[in-house]
């Protein structure tokens, strides 16, 4: 009858379905089925389930008789209701109240134990029972305890025994049941529980573990399907995103890590070369120590050697000794005059330097920034006598090396002396062009006399370290020792540094002592001199000039460059060491002596006191031709420089004799300040005492027995000539005088140019 | 049958398919086919489990040797390994925890190259539709053979998006974190295949559990799970449970009563703030519900607990568990009648009940996919009850015919359209008559609504209902 549109309209939820029964519809089987139009809709059955016998029977047969029939219903397990031990089991009844029941969850907990007792339990409990009266709630609740309190290992008795405030007859009859029971027991726990998810995943797929935490509820518009799938491909997105950035963040950090470790192993090579450490001994001494410090805290020190050293300076000032630590370096052994060759350099290279300097004082991967350490440790020395002068220094920020405190060290105050950071310039110097950078023209006051180029630094306890160096201007500064002191020079911290703007005329002159000189006085040289009488800060700062060799057990070293030394042994440069230590006992000595005569020399007893002057013995190894014996330390790369011992002479205290002891030893001794000097003022037992301590530090004194030369200079021009290689102790006094410069310069330009090999080493 | 003594020289492997004796409901001696499952030795015998094919899981159980038709057997052959000429690799897609339990299982058995496939699979299937198509056309026909597989992709018209995080990089990832029900093939492997607990006792009932459930592993050996029938905490002995009921003195379930009619009461529990109750009904509720997933814990659900009071207290019939926020439009989780209270009517009560609680939200909903297969019968049986309860009450209005939108019986019933819809369809009242659509009664669709109606007594009184709904949204946390 219908031609009806084959296309029926989809059905309008909308839409009024007029309702007819069939009878009203004659002729309804002309109606068109709908399901043309409308899709049949989905079960919600899964496919496979769909099919099952038992279902299709039971929807055939209600489609059939719109009835479910007995047997067409589908087939379960069977379930039983017949327990006929209920009623004991559930015992009391239950009046229904008027009220719906409330509750409140957190009220259903109630004190009971999760374990329930079993028959074997029981059986137990009645044992127990016999001797004692033990409820069965009062063991139940004793085995939770136990149980809880275990969680892979079971509790000890000992700890049982905190746990349940129980009889000890009890206590371990249940507890050895407890135990026994436990380990035969198939389940992890005798408190039957889910298994619980581990967090690493490993349990995902374990069908025995359940109600794993959700991570996270995902927020997605209703009725959006997709959403769900998107959200979290976005999350995923994210996470792969962050994870990205901090691999990439990370990649950074090593690589941060990478150039600064590169920078200190560099650091640490040249301070090997420099003291001549080939056979790592030194190194390995230094390393324990090392890796308690923080490396990069203390602007002066690189190493915790450093630092040690720093605090003996500090002692030996507040003894009022001045005593000056060099290192030398010098391309040939030579005399203290080498020191006017670096001064050279230095100048030199300064107008270059100086502008450059923020870029110096960020690291760059090369020699000089090495150097730059060297510097830095300089610069402290010189900070306190020239901080006019270069005060930048000082406020410049330590990029990497700035100082951080390290849980469980113990820091001393900052000595002023410590920032200047006059060296800093220069990084790009090397070789003797660092040499005189690193050092000033420094004198002594008790043996006045100048002890030629020498760099200072705080040691540990606070003495003063000055670290010499020897170069071609040696000689010159011989004759600077006399004429110098005789002619005054402005007291001033400004007088001893050279405004750095002057250093760039200097390069390369000063050959000569009055060349020296004039240098000196027109402050293109730095010259330390130690002041007759000083305030206890500015003493300080004049006096040491830390030395960078710190590292080397207790002494200062003083670094000689052996233009061609021979291979030194371990041994020889022991015996050497050893030997300077001695010497420089002797020589503090001697220097106690004068210095109780002078007047020059003050004396704070206090550490705190800044006024301390030092006596520095330098040793200074005799011009490189020379002996090797001098110079076991010297190594034989082309001029290397080598760490020769010198002796601090702190005034100070009675401690330096422990610290030479210790030199060797480690750490302590690192603090070599200490050691070195044996304290004169303060402990006049000392001088005495000097041969035993030397003995003490360094059994082996040779030739350097003969060394103590009470003056300083000449000590060591004397041990340069005769023994050549000889560290020579030079203990200097606080004031000290300088005047001839020129010969220094010639000198200063001869080592400029040796120099330059040394820096392709 | 003289060959049933063969089965223990005859190696009967997993895989191995033969027909296995069962008693049907009227208590008859069939033989189904089915797959051995997996198979172990306890002292003197063999015990083999099997799948009956094409029935569902919950009949799978441990049968001896002498049920097995062992001169029907029929071993699992190794897949061809070139395509057949289908383009389907072998002839039956062939269960993939077949393969498990021969890796699993203790004796060596066939190398594990292949699935196992069958000679004569349109002998088993013919075999199998022809032993079970009954009934009129209407009744679908049995597909292929696939006992216990599950498709990923749950044909079900509520688009749950089951397989959201089964993204296709095929990187196997953790269930989706919503709902309750897994149609997932992590789902598929032999241990939660087999039912691992054998008997469970809740208060005076024992039940024969259907499916796995992730009860403590060493209490799966127990010949008897004892229940407290209050706390549904699980006991692995009587003993046991007597110390427990000495300490519990929960009469109802631990939560707050918000329906009481006559001795029918629902307590809605929070499984966040009672997260013990909660697992523990999770868990026997495991037992009998195939596709329930315990993966996750309760906190985004609330279970409302059907009980049947009398003088010992309030006894759990059923319950049904719902998602405080449902992003699908899901108003039930999962939705059971424990066994011994089934085909009595409580399960339309239920969800009955779980439509009430919609009415007061003023929403719409249906329940999660997949449905079992009682799921859907009990849901298609409430549908149409609901819905021709509407049309029929319908009258004339004005003398014109009486009318009603799609739209209409949903909001009325809180039953989703899609529903309605296929309700409908279903009870194929839809025809198109005249350039429109039209609903059309029948008259055997008529008694049988009325008998029906006339049966079913237990009803959801929605005055006694004491509901406020929460939006939890707007709370922090479920």
């Amino acid at each position: 009858m219908s031609k009806l549109s084959f296309r029926a309209r989809a059905l309008d939820a909308a839409k009024p379905l007029p309702i007819y029964r069939n009878k009203d519809l004659p002729d309804l089987n002309d109606c068109v089925s709908i399901n043309r139009a409308v899709p049949q809709m989905p079960t919600g059955m899964e496919k496979e389930e769909e099919s099952e016998h038992h279902l299709q029977r039971a929807i055939s047969a209600q489609s059939v008789f719109r009835e479910k029939k007995e047997n067409m219903v589908i087939p379960v397990p069977e379930a039983e209701s017949n327990i006929t031990y209920y009623d004991r089991l559930y015992k009391g009844e239950l009046r229904i109240p008027k009220q719906l029941f409330h509750i409140q969850p957190l009220g259903l907990d109630n004190e009971q134990p999760d374990y329930d007792m079993d028959s074997e339990d029981e059986i137990l409990l009645n044992r127990l029972n016999r001797k004692m009266e033990i409820k069965p709630i009062q063991f139940e609740t004793m085995v939770d305890r136990l149980e809880k309190a275990s969680t892979n290992q079971m509790v000890t008795i000992t700890e049982a025994k905190l746990l349940l405030n129980e009889d000890d007859y009890l206590l371990k009859a249940v507890y050895d049941y407890w135990v026994r029971k436990r380990k035969n027991c198939r389940g992890p726990s005798l408190i039957p529980l889910i298994k619980l998810e581990k967090r690493d995943g490993s349990t995902n797929n374990d069908a025995y573990v359940a109600f794993r935490r959700r991570t996270e509820k995902m927020q997605t518009r209703k009725n959006r399907k997709n959403d769900e799938a998107s959200y979290e491909k976005m999350l995923k997105l994210r996470r792969e995103f962050s994870r990205t950035v901090t691999i990439l963040e990370m990649i950074k950090r090593r690589e941060k890590s990478k150039r600064e470790l590169l920078h200190l192993t560099l650091e640490v090579v040249e301070k090997r070369y420099q003291m001549g450490d080939f056979t790592g001994e030194v190194l390995s001494e230094v390393t324990a120590p090392l890796a308690e410090k923080p490396v990069y805290t203390v602007p002066i020190t690189v190493t915790n050697g450093n630092r040690h050293n720093h605090k003996a300076e500090i002692k030996i000032k507040s003894g009022g000794l001045p005593y000056h630590g060099y290192h030398h370096v010098s391309v040939k052994d030579e005399d203290p005059f080498d020191f006017v060759r670096p001064k050279k350099k230095y100048t030199r290279r300064e107008p270059l330097c100086r502008p450059g300097r923020p870029a110096k004082r960020q690291h760059i991967v090369n020699k000089a920034d090495i150097k730059q350490y060297d510097f830095h440790s300089s610069g402290e020395e010189d900070y306190p006598l020239s901080p006019s002068s270069e005060p930048d220094e000082e406020n410049d920020p330590d990029g990497t090396f700035a100082f951080r405190r390290k849980a469980g060290c113990h820091y001393l105050a900052p000595c002023l002396d410590q920032t200047s950071g006059l060296l800093w310039d220069h990084p790009e110097l090397a070789g003797l062009d660092a040499l005189r950078h690193r050092q000033s023209l420094t004198a002594l006051s008790v043996p006045q006399r100048c002890v030629g180029l020498a760099r200072r630094r705080v040691g540990r306890g606070g003495r003063v370290l000055l670290d010499r160096a020897s170069s071609d201007l040696d000689g010159v500064l011989k004759q600077l020792d006399s004429g110098v002191f005789s002619s005054s020079f402005p007291k001033g911290l400004s007088d001893h540094q050279v405004p750095t703007q002057n250093h760039r005329t200097m390069p390369g002159s000063a050959s000569s002592l009055t060349d020296l000189l004039s240098n000196i006085q027109a402050l293109r040289w730095r010259f330390f001199r130690p002041r007759s009488t000083q305030g206890d800060d500015s003493g300080e700062g004049r006096t040491g000039r830390p030395s960078m060799d710190n590292r080397l057990s207790g002494g200062l070293f003083v670094h000689t460059k052996n233009s061609g030394s021979g291979g030194i042994t371990e041994e020889q440069y022991q015996v050497h060491q050893q030997a300077l230590a001695q010497m420089q006992k002797q020589q503090l000595a001697q220097l106690q002596l004068k210095t109780a005569g002078s007047t020059d020399c003050i004396i704070s007893k206090t550490l705190d006191s800044a006024g301390a002057h030092f006596a520095a013995s330098a040793v200074i190894s005799a011009p490189g031709q020379v002996n090797n014996e001098n110079k076991p330390d010297n190594t034989s790369v082309n001029g290397v420089v080598q760490p020769l011992v010198e002796s601090l002479p702190p005034h100070s205290t009675s401690t330096s004799q422990g610290g030479t002891g210790l030199d060797r030893s480690g750490r302590t001794p690192s603090s070599g300040g200490p050691l070195l000097p044996a304290s004169h003022s303060t402990t006049p037992q000392s001088l005495p005492n000097h041969r035993g301590h030397g003995s003490a530090v360094s059994p082996a004194h040779h030739h350097h027995n003969a060394r103590p030369s009470p003056s300083s200079l000449k000590l060591a021009t004397m041990a340069t000539s005769s023994l050549d290689r000889v560290p020579k102790v030079t203990p200097a006094i606080s004031s000290m005088a300088r005047d001839n410069h020129e010969p220094e310069r010639l000198a200063l330009n001869g080592i400029s140019e040796t120099t330059v090999p040394m820096e392709v080493t | 049958r003289s060959s049933r003594t063969s089965a223990t020289q005859v190696d009967v492997v997993e895989g191995c398919r033969l027909p296995v004796l069962r008693k049907n409901q009227e208590n008859e001696d069939e033989w189904p086919l089915a797959e051995i499952l997996s198979v172990k030795e306890i002292p003197g015998r063999k015990l083999y489990y099997v799948h009956y094919i094409d029935f569902n899981k919950r009949l799978d159980e441990w049968v001896t040797p002498d049920r097995l038709d062992m001169k029907k057997l029929q071993f699992p052959k190794k897949e061809a390994k070139t395509p057949t000429k289908n383009g389907l690799p072998g002839s039956r897609p062939s269960s993939p925890e077949s393969e498990v339990v021969r890796v699993v299982g203790a004796a060596a058995y066939l190398s594990h190259h292949g699935k196992p496939t069958f000679d004569n699979f349109a002998f088993n299937q013919s075999l199998v539709s022809h032993y079970y198509s009954v009934g009129n056309g209407t009744a679908r026909r049995p597909m292929p053979n696939q006992p216990g597989r599950k498709r990923k992709q749950p044909p079900n018209c509520g688009g749950t998006d089951e397989d959201s995080q089964d993204s296709s990089d095929g990187i196997p990832s953790t269930p989706r974190m919503t709902g309750s029900l897994v149609s997932d093939r992590s789902h598929d492997d032999i241990v939660t295949r087999m039912k691992n607990i054998d008997c469970i006792e809740l208060g005076r009932h024992r039940l024969k559990p259907w499916y796995f459930s992730p009860y403590p592993q060493e209490l799966t050996t127990l010949p008897i799970l004892y229940l407290c029938e209050f706390c549904l905490k699980y006991l692995k002995s009587l003993k046991c449970l007597q110390r427990h009921l000495t300490k519990c003195n929960l009469r109802h379930p631990p939560g707050n009563e918000i329906y009481r009619k006559g001795t029918i009461s629902f307590f809605e529990i929070d499984g966040r703030k009672n997260k013990t109750y909660s697992q523990n009904l999770c868990l026997l509720a495991k037992c009998f519900l195939d596709h329930k997933t315990l993966y996750y814990d309760t906190d985004p659900f609330l279970f409302y607990v059907m009980t049947e009071y009398d003088a010992k207290g309030f006894h759990i019939v059923g319950y049904f568990s719902k998602e405080k926020e449902s992003t699908e439009d899901y108003n039930v989780a999962c939705i059971l009648t424990l066994p011994p209270y089934q085909r009595r009517g409580y399960g339309k009560l239920l969800i009955e009940f779980s439509y009430e609680l919609s009415k007061v939200e003023g929403k719409t909903g249906t329940p999660e996919k997949p449905l079992s297969d009682l799921g859907l019968l009990s849901y298609r049986s409430y549908w149409s009850q609901t819905i021709l309860e509407i049309l029929m009450d319908l009258k004339p209005d004005n003398g014109e015919r009486p009318q009603i939108t799609i739209n209409d019986i949903s909001e009325i019933t809180s039953v989703k359209k899609e529903d309605v819809i296929s309700t409908l369809q279903y009870l194929n009242l839809i025809n198109y008559y005249k350039g429109q659509y039209i609903l059309t009664l029948s008259e055997d669709i008529v008694e049988g609504h009325e008998r029906a109606m006339q049966k079913r007594h237990l009803r959801i009184d929605s005055k006694c209902l004491h509901f406020t709904p929460k939006d939890w949204s707007k709370r922090g946390k479920w």
